[in-house]
């Protein structure tokens, strides 16, 4: 602000926000006015003086900047000037919230630790939300994520895509050369460098995205820099890869990166005849298949490491280690014994993630429930593996119980409303698009640079191939208040759940085609999500949310069944459990997994890979886990192994 | 044949199998360290489990189950136990019987009629009448148990003997001796006792056996057995 010629009172001080103070000055809110909104002159110049009289009837003898903003913004609202009021905006956060947050843990996100970072990481988002929600997305969506009809995933991150499936072959082919960055290192000739790149590289990807990130075929893209190494060195690499990726919590918000390693144990058809890059990222002369050895070496020492577990023996829980199951992996030899130690591992330490890839499809898995599958153009990409980069854009998930409250039992309106729902979805994904095609248009200059960085005639990020993803919460409750029974208590009730899921998968395709964009179902990892949801349902729904809800309602511990699982609590038996949630699987494309609690003893490893087997073989089940007992806190959404 | 209890999926009861384990009520031995003393001593505290609602739940899944661990109580006490096993056996599940060996004649008939995959016996003490009988609580028929692990040693079908060492009923010597008594045997088995769930309450206080105690016991019965091995935390 200025300091004033006309005003009255020379003696108000204003404190402004490039930490000045400076004396009263009319002019400085005509100024805004005009520069932030489309308001006339002549009412900027109006409103400006009634401001004037206000502030100065009342004696004071120090204002702030915000403060004045907000009287401004009253004065909008008398005139009725709501765009105006909205463009003139402030974002912020009332002290006391900020004192909460920076005492107070995150309830959130489980994998937020409580420190300086993490408060910087909330504070972050708090603010890029708001503005996501006023500024990226008309009002129409804004309502509906708020009011809970849908919820718009990592608005706090609304400058990001969603999550990203990498290949270290970009690493070992271009090194690690980011833009803008001070010191660029070349193509890494020696396996422990080319861990240091993978690591700092998925740190800067972390970065960028707000989701996992997902290496695919780890142990074989390795394999080149493995040759003639003992196991003793193999077992140390494999410790400090998943040592160092676990212990990054010393990045963004003080967050692990989520990061998944997809490990196979023959070598993936699409990648058999595929030139191997080596040492310094020359192509060594060979093809992967001739690596085989060494691949399955290293995949062995990595699930060592994960069984050993960290310092005190306990899991890791990043990185995933995603383990394809395909039919090549019982036609190659030493799979028993590979599947032997994985179940041990799924036993002891409950880390290993079975993706199963029948027939002739593969998947690239990402995040904890998110998978690609293969499609023709990949197969293509598959031979110039640095190519191999996937992403999804952003998650929408479905507040499925409401669509059946708001229904009222009538299957004609719930369709209607999951269509005019989804509508409104796709439409965020319109817009959240554009959006961060606007930053990546910037290329370098942009926020978004390292996505839009160009080793190989395409950017990092590669846009035309995104996916879009729309998840579902709840939908055995909507299957309960709508037919009155859970999914697990009839057929009937299980026929009406695939039903619905059909119906949004083609829901997705028609409005893919009508975007032009690829819309895909998913399963949503949303413990968060279905406390919110069923929160703001037992305020708006009350009577409707109370006969499904679940959870404790008085202690406030309530929650939605997670997508399409069947209800968590009750106790039916695992087979049941793979074979009925496997039958969503093939609708939900971009990934969808089966939990198995295996309690307290420890199982036996054998029984584990005869049940991985039959799961594969006899169901269409996507994707399982093995849980060791574990304990829940439904009140902040934090998940802890044992009780 | 009467079922008290039905786990209908569990990956701890038979090693490498999918399984579903069923128990049957009653019991001819008081051991005192007994864990499933419920349905030794009161079975009628539990509901029946039917019949038809296992072999329901077998019949949808049997892509699933390799087989079905029978327990107790003791089993071979079960009347309908044959035709229960033959039930088993048309839906191509396999079945594993646990037992303490005091009813050869039982044993040797489901041997013969080729329904049983998998015996696990249990040994209690070395093989004399006194000892024997101290640990199971009950007069026992030494013979009867010497029979049963000759009909199972020769039988053809995999099996395991196995121990629960009560580290206030047996010393090291005794599980020597036990090894002793089976030597020859293709898998001998020693479970650490859990003191928490004794029949005897006396027993409930007393110390758990550490693994290296355990690493102990397995390479002392090692030189006895082809295989040996110790379960339990």
């Amino acid at each position: 602000m200025i300091v004033s010629n006309d005003s009255t009172d020379a003696a108000l001080f204003v404190k402004v926000s490039r930490e000045d103070v400076v004396k009263w000055d009319r002019k400085s809110i005509v100024e805004a006015l005009l520069r932030e909104t489309t308001i006339s002159p002549e009412l900027a110049e109006k409103i400006s003086k009634e401001v004037e009289e206000t502030i100065i009837k009342s004696k004071i003898k120090f204002i702030t900047a915000p403060l004045i903003r907000e009287v401004v913004n009253g004065k909008l609202i008398e005139y009725g000037l709501e765009e105006e009021r909205k463009q003139h905006t402030r974002l912020g956060l009332p002290i006391y919230d900020v004192d909460q947050m920076l005492i107070s843990r995150n309830r959130e996100n489980a994998n937020v630790p409580h420190g300086p970072e993490a408060t910087n990481l909330t504070l972050a988002e708090s603010i890029k939300k708001q503005y996501a929600l006023l500024k990226i997305f008309p009002p129409e969506i804004a309502v509906a994520h708020e009011k809970g009809d849908f919820h718009l995933h990592d608005l706090g991150m609304i400058d990001r895509p969603y999550c990203s499936g990498n290949s270290l072959e970009y690493v070992k082919k271009f090194g690690l050369s980011l833009p803008n960055a001070i010191s660029i290192s070349k193509p890494a000739k020696h396996p422990e460098v080319l861990i240091g790149q993978m690591i700092k590289f998925s740190a800067a990807l972390q970065g960028n995205f707000a989701g996992a990130i997902g290496w695919d075929a780890v142990n074989l893209f390795f394999a080149p820099y493995l040759v003639g190494v003992d196991n003793e060195k193999l077992e140390q690499l494999a410790q400090m890869l998943i040592f160092e990726f676990a212990q990054q919590s010393v990045a963004r918000g003080g967050q692990s990166i989520f990061s998944d390693l997809n490990i196979y144990w023959e070598i993936p058809k699409h990648f058999i005849g595929v030139p191997a890059i080596g040492p310094g990222g020359k192509f060594t002369g060979n093809n992967y298949e001739d690596y085989i050895e060494e691949s399955q070496k290293f995949a062995i020492a990595l699930f060592k490491v994960y069984k050993e577990g960290d310092g005190l023996g306990r899991p890791f829980f990043f990185p995933k280690p995603q383990v394809h199951i395909t039919e090549r992996l019982f036609k190659t030899e030493g799979y028993e014994d590979f599947l032997y130690l994985i179940s041990d591992v799924s036993s002891d330490k409950g880390n290993t993630y079975y993706v199963f890839d029948r027939g002739e499809t593969a998947k690239i898995s990402e995040c904890c429930r998110l998978s690609f599958k293969l499609e023709k153009s990949d197969f293509e990409d598959a031979k110039t593996p640095w190519k191999m980069r996937y992403s999804a854009m952003q998650n929408v998930t479905l507040n499925l119980p409401r669509v059946a409250y708001e229904a009222g039992g009538s299957d004609e309106r719930l369709f209607e409303i999951i269509t005019e729902r989804m509508e409104l979805m796709a439409r965020a994904h319109v817009y959240k698009r554009n959006f961060i095609k606007k930053l990546l248009d910037m290329k370098n200059q942009g926020p978004l640079s390292l996505l839009s960085m160009n080793r190989d005639g395409e950017p990092y990020y590669r846009l035309h191939r995104a996916t879009f993803l729309f998840g579902m919460v709840g939908l055995n409750e909507l299957v309960q208040y709508h037919t009155g029974e859970e999914m697990h208590e009839s057929n009937q009730a299980l026929k009406f759940g695939l039903r619905v899921i059909a119906f949004m998968k083609k829901e997705a395709e028609r409005l893919g085609e009508k975007y032009g964009l690829r819309f895909v179902l998913e399963q949503t990892p949303a413990e968060s999500t279905a406390y919110r949801m069923a929160k703001l349902d037992l305020e708006h729904y009350r009577d409707e949310a109370l006969t499904v809800v679940k959870g404790i309602v008085e202690k406030n511990e309530i929650y939605y069944t997670n997508s399409t699982y069947l209800n968590v609590g009750v106790p039916l038996s695992p087979i049941e459990r793979v074979k009925k949630e496997g039958m969503f699987h093939p609708l939900i494309e971009a990934g969808s997994l089966s939990h198995i609690w295996i309690g307290e003893a420890r199982p036996d490893p054998g029984g584990i890979a005869s049940f991985v087997v039959k799961t594969f073989k006899n169901t269409q089940n996507d994707q399982i886990a093995f849980s060791p007992e574990f304990t829940s806190c439904l009140d902040c959404g934090r998940t802890t192994r044992g009780l | 044949m009467q079922i008290k209890g039905f786990i209908d999926t569990t990956f701890l009861d038979w090693d490498g199998k999918v399984a579903c384990t069923v128990f049957t009520p009653g019991c001819n031995l008081r051991c005192p360290f007994c864990h499933n003393h419920g349905l030794v001593l009161n079975p009628e505290q539990y509901e029946d489990v039917k019949e038809e609602e296992i072999f329901d739940f077998l019949t949808k899944h049997n892509d699933f189950i390799d087989g079905v661990c029978i327990t107790g109580g003791e089993p071979t006490l079960q009347k309908g136990l044959d035709k229960f096993c033959e039930r088993v056996k048309k839906l191509g599940i396999k079945i594993k019987l646990d037992t303490n060996g005091t009813n050869p004649t039982v044993v040797r008939r489901l041997l013969e009629k080729d329904l049983v995959d998998y015996i696990a016996m249990d040994i209690k003490a070395p093989l004399n009448e006194e000892q024997y009988s101290e640990v199971s609580g009950v007069r026992c028929e030494v013979d009867k148990i010497r029979e049963s692990v000759n009909l199972i040693k020769n039988s053809g079908v995999e099996y395991e003997f196995r121990t629960t060492v009560v580290p206030s009923l047996h010393t090291f010597r005794d599980i020597e001796q036990i090894s002793r008594d089976i030597k020859g045997a293709k898998l001998y088995v020693l479970q650490k006792f859990q003191p928490r769930f004794a029949m005897d309450r006396g027993l409930r206080n007393s110390r758990v056996l550490s693994d290296d105690d355990m690493k102990k016991l397995v390479k002392i019965i090692s030189c006895n057995v082809d295989k040996a091995f110790f379960r339990g935390k």
